[in-house]
């Protein structure tokens, strides 16, 4: 396995391209990554690859206006060319008049995140794992997933003299059952080290899921109280941040929370909030301009607080970066890449105990956006969907269309689980949210499985 | 060096794609720079079967003793697979073939001065800002090259280059609680096509932006697009949308063995399909064509060393054939027609869609539209979603107008509409002619794990459609 380049070796290539002459500033993001993923279908190893890069992503400052350059050559004579491509493009480019400048040095906050085991794990042992998960797979259905074992190490250093360095493994198993009569059952867990991923029990959990939602019944579509496991979370809360939580569509009046700072937009049971030092998450402790990922609390009690910024949309606010900021260039602005929402008090047994009649979804598929400013979103339920009445689940559904404000939704949120995941969602990085019970939840469609 | 090395470590079969990418990318937003940026990725992925299990590993490290350590890894990792009980794969044959292929280009986009690209972007964000109302005007430039070495244990050696230009300028307008967007010549950074920078010339990006700009605008103050089941008109922008989500993706045959359920999803479709589906109305007829000049599914070889073909996928509605790779196709009996590629060096092939194309009937859009008594018009994709199995689809545009005894006339914001796969497609009853095709571009396909971007083409004309529903809320 590739090893650890390390802080130095990040810094010796950083400084041929930081001594570029005749510049007012230069940055270097170095990304060295690796890692192996074990996929599965059809209950066989179908896919299993690894692959290792290291890319440079050089930004130059010349008279007020920036040029990147990137490249996968990671040496002294890779950097100096990048820089002085980057040092071309600066020159022709327009002078930003929100350029606010490198990040200066800063005391970055250690996290512990890179397990060696992790990230040298080898394709026997992932292919150990999925072998023992389908081991649960029940007779007369197929397993498919994916276990992903990689690391990555993040270096950046300028002229402003701030150099920074982090690694940090992740790893993540990954299962969709399919079989019986028209069952599917899905399950999963993400963290930093192998040693956190139970494959037995990933494989029980969706096997268990797939055998209960075998001959699904046609429902009505319609507006229904839902019980969204965290998976189905993981996807409200994901696009939340897309749509809301992000400092420059905040200050354009692009954001669903544009102008309701201090005001109610969710239960006063939903607080959020993202903080990348909090060990329960992935990912460094600065972001890609150098700066500390700082707490930043966006939602307390149902009321919305604070957007997050990087040092652009800090500028044009006139406040400080809170440690948010994406690889220059990054026309999406800031981004909030460690979300929480905070725990309640109830199981998900809990909230099913008190539904009438409700739906309990596993998770969702392929949303996208409707309309950004209402926060609306659509998209499908997939691998278990359940009804539930009188205060029991009776049998599967077919899978449903949403179209559903988040915002509306998380107004609407009865209970809130007392276990919070890790759990991603297909566009987004994963989020530790908990299950929700939400009282009004609008499913506009049906398909026919 | 790198199949050789695969091979003497104990490979059945081996090959390898060395490559380098390139890009050069522009962003200006109001007349301010917003980004302007270069990238060079270089690599080697070797790709072995051993005992009948697939392995591959890929390293941008390019020394000796580091590509034939990763060729000794791809024969690991394919040993390691094994672990697992499972039938071998088999390949279907082809002929190994020695050779060289260059996509279609005029003039090398990479040698246009940046001062012009600049200029041009500059200009086109000032005339939208003109416009009174308009918030944000963007506009966009993207050029891809992408070079590539393949070689294979059974003696193919295939070099091949592409280059890829796009464009495109979008205006938003903010008000009132409401943000509306227009783009131009289509959304998420334009019209991208295999060509040089004379496609970018041919794009009109200065003289539709005061347009543009209005449409944003007149947006704002438009009613929201109506609930109700009508006929629905869609522009060549949309059907193009409508063919990759709902035909591209389900024809998919490692989508249909089951290959990517946990992940992106199957397909509504069977193997036994072929012939006897009917898939869409008999005025529907799509062509996978990699062979087509200007698509960004075009090549000479796929990431296999197939030869790229034009296949029927729907004969006057009937579906005929999936798009297949050598495995898949050994698996049901056929042979590859060359649909498998990799996101560059650094990926695995997985089964992409090359041209994905609607073939053209007959009639203009304002014919379709004049020939339309009650119905909506609707433009320009904005957002998507399909289920696993690409049967229920919601999908909006836009901007939508009503057409009322064949004439535009009210103006809609916020249209959507949404359907079942082959009862969409079995409501179409006009499909524009070859006038009004174009050959798009879609650079941003997302499959497989890790996530890999495929660069696909469509073409398409605008179509009707009947009895559809629009304005889900």
């Amino acid at each position: 396995m590739p090893g650890l380049i390390g802080a130095d070796g990040f810094a010796k290539v950083a400084s041929a391209a930081l001594d570029l002459s005749g510049v007012d500033g230069v940055e270097v993001l170095s990304i060295h990554e690796w890692g192996g993923i074990t996929r599965f279908a059809n209950s066989e190893i179908h896919q299993s690859t690894f692959r290792e890069d290291t890319a440079l992503r050089v930004r130059v400052v010349s008279r007020g206006r920036t040029g990147v350059a990137s490249s996968n050559d990671f040496s002294e004579r890779g950097a100096r060319q990048a820089a002085r491509s980057a040092k071309e493009m600066a020159d022709v480019a327009a002078p930003d008049p929100l350029f606010p400048g490198l990040a200066p040095k800063a005391d970055i906050p250690s996290v512990d995140r890179f397990f060696a085991a992790t990230a040298d794990a080898t394709p026997a042992s992932r292919a150990d794992s999925v072998a023992a998960l389908i081991g649960r797979c029940p007779e007369g259905f197929v397993a498919a997933g994916a276990f992903e074992t990689a690391a990555v190490e993040l270096g950046l250093a300028n002229t402003e003299g701030l150099s920074c360095w982090s690694p940090s493994s992740m790893a993540s198993l990954t299962t969709v059952m399919t079989g019986g009569e028209h069952g599917s059952g899905f399950a999963e867990t993400f963290a930093g080290s192998a040693d956190e991923i139970d494959a037995p029990a990933i494989g029980r959990r969706a096997a268990d899921k797939a055998v209960a939602s075998q001959r699904p019944v046609a429902l009505d579509p319609g507006t229904y109280p839902v019980v969204l496991e965290p998976a189905a979370v993981a996807t409200l809360a994901g696009f939340l941040a897309y749509v809301g939580f992000g400092g420059r569509a905040y200050l354009e009046d692009r954001s669903c929370f544009s102008g309701k700072q201090g005001a109610q937009v969710a239960a006063p049971s939903i607080s959020m909030w993202d903080d990348a030092t909090d060990p329960r998450t992935l990912g460094a402790p600065f972001d890609f301009e150098g700066v500390p990922r700082q707490r930043v609390q966006l939602i307390e009690d149902g009321v919305f607080l604070d957007a997050v910024y990087d040092m652009r949309t800090a500028k044009q606010a006139g406040r400080t970066s809170t440690g948010h900021g994406l690889p220059s260039p990054n026309p999406e602005g800031p981004f909030p890449l460690n979300l929480f929402m905070a725990e309640g008090e109830s199981t998900v047994e809990e909230m099913i105990g008190v539904t009438d009649r409700g739906l309990l979804v596993t998770r969702f598929h392929y949303s996208n956006i409707v309309n950004p400013v209402e926060s609306s979103i659509t998209g499908m339920t997939r691998d278990g969907t359940f009804l539930i009445e009188h205060g029991e689940v009776v049998g599967p559904v077919m899978n449903f269309r949403f179209t559903q404000s988040i915002l509306d939704a998380l107004s609407n949120v009865s209970l809130v689980g007392n276990q919070a995941e890790l759990a991603s969602e297909f566009f987004f990085s994963a989020s530790r949210v908990p299950a929700l019970k939400v009282e009004a939840f609008h499913f506009s469609g049906r398909s026919d499985h | 060096m790198v199949v050789e090395a695969a091979v003497r470590a104990g490979a059945d079969y081996a090959d390898a794609r060395m490559g380098t990418d390139e890009t050069e990318s522009l962003t200006v937003r109001n007349q301010e720079m917003e980004g302007i940026d270069r990238s060079t990725s270089t690599g080697v992925g070797v790709r072995v079967l051993v005992r009948g299990r697939w392995g591959f590993a890929a390293t941008s490290r390019l020394d000796e003793a580091e590509v034939e350590r990763t060729a000794e890894l791809a024969v690991e990792i394919a040993r390691a697979a094994s672990r697992q009980p499972g039938v071998p794969v088999e390949l279907s044959p082809v002929e190994p073939v020695v050779a060289s292929w260059r996509g279609t280009m005029g003039e090398d986009p990479f040698t246009v001065p940046l001062e012009e690209k600049v200029a041009l972007l500059m200009e086109a964000t000032r005339r939208m800002q003109t416009v009174k109302g308009v918030t944000f005007a963007e506009g966009g430039l993207d050029l891809f090259r992408r070079s590539t070495w393949f070689a294979s244990s059974d003696g193919a050696a295939i070099d091949q280059v592409v280059v890829h230009s796009g464009g495109g300028i979008e205006a938003t307008a903010v008000g009132d609680g409401e943000v509306q967007r227009r783009s131009y010549p289509n959304s998420f950074r334009g019209h991208v096509k295999a060509a040089g920078w004379e496609h970018i010339r041919t794009l009109g990006l200065i003289e539709e932006a005061e347009r543009t700009g209005r449409e944003a605008v007149e947006l704002l103050s438009a009613p929201e697009c109506p609930s109700e089941v009508t006929t629905l008109v869609l522009d060549s922008g949309q059907v193009e949308l409508q063919v990759h989500e709902s035909i591209g993706h389900p024809i998919e045959l490692d989508r249909v063995l089951g290959m990517e359920e946990a992940y992106a999803g199957s397909s509504f479709l069977k193997p036994e399909d072929r012939g006897s589906l009917r898939y869409a109305s008999p005025l529907v007829s799509i062509t996978a064509d990699a062979t087509l000049p200007g698509g960004l599914g075009s090549f000479g070889y796929d990431d296999e060393g197939v030869p790229a073909q034009r296949v029927p996928i729907i004969e006057d509605g009937i579906f005929q054939n999936f798009l297949t790779s050598r495995e898949t196709a050994a698996a049901v009996g056929q042979t590859s027609n060359g649909t498998s590629r990799a996101d560059g060096w650094s990926h695995l092939p997985l089964i992409r869609m090359t041209n994905i194309s609607i073939e053209p009937r007959e009639g203009s859009l304002a014919e379709i539209i004049g020939d339309t008594k009650d119905g909506v018009f609707m433009a320009t994709n904005q957002s998507w979603s399909i289920d696993d199995k690409r049967i229920n689809f919601q999908f909006g545009c836009e901007i939508a107008w009503r057409i009322k005894d064949g004439k535009l006339t009210q103006l809609y914001r916020n249209p959507n509409y949404t359907g079942i796969t082959p009862e969409f497609w079995g409501s179409c009853d006009a499909v524009g002619g070859r006038e009004e095709w174009t050959l798009w571009g879609t650079p941003n396909c997302g499959k497989g794990q890790p996530g890999q971007v495929g660069r696909v083409g469509h073409g398409t004309s605008p179509a009707r459609f009947r009895g559809v529903q629009i304005g889900v809320r």
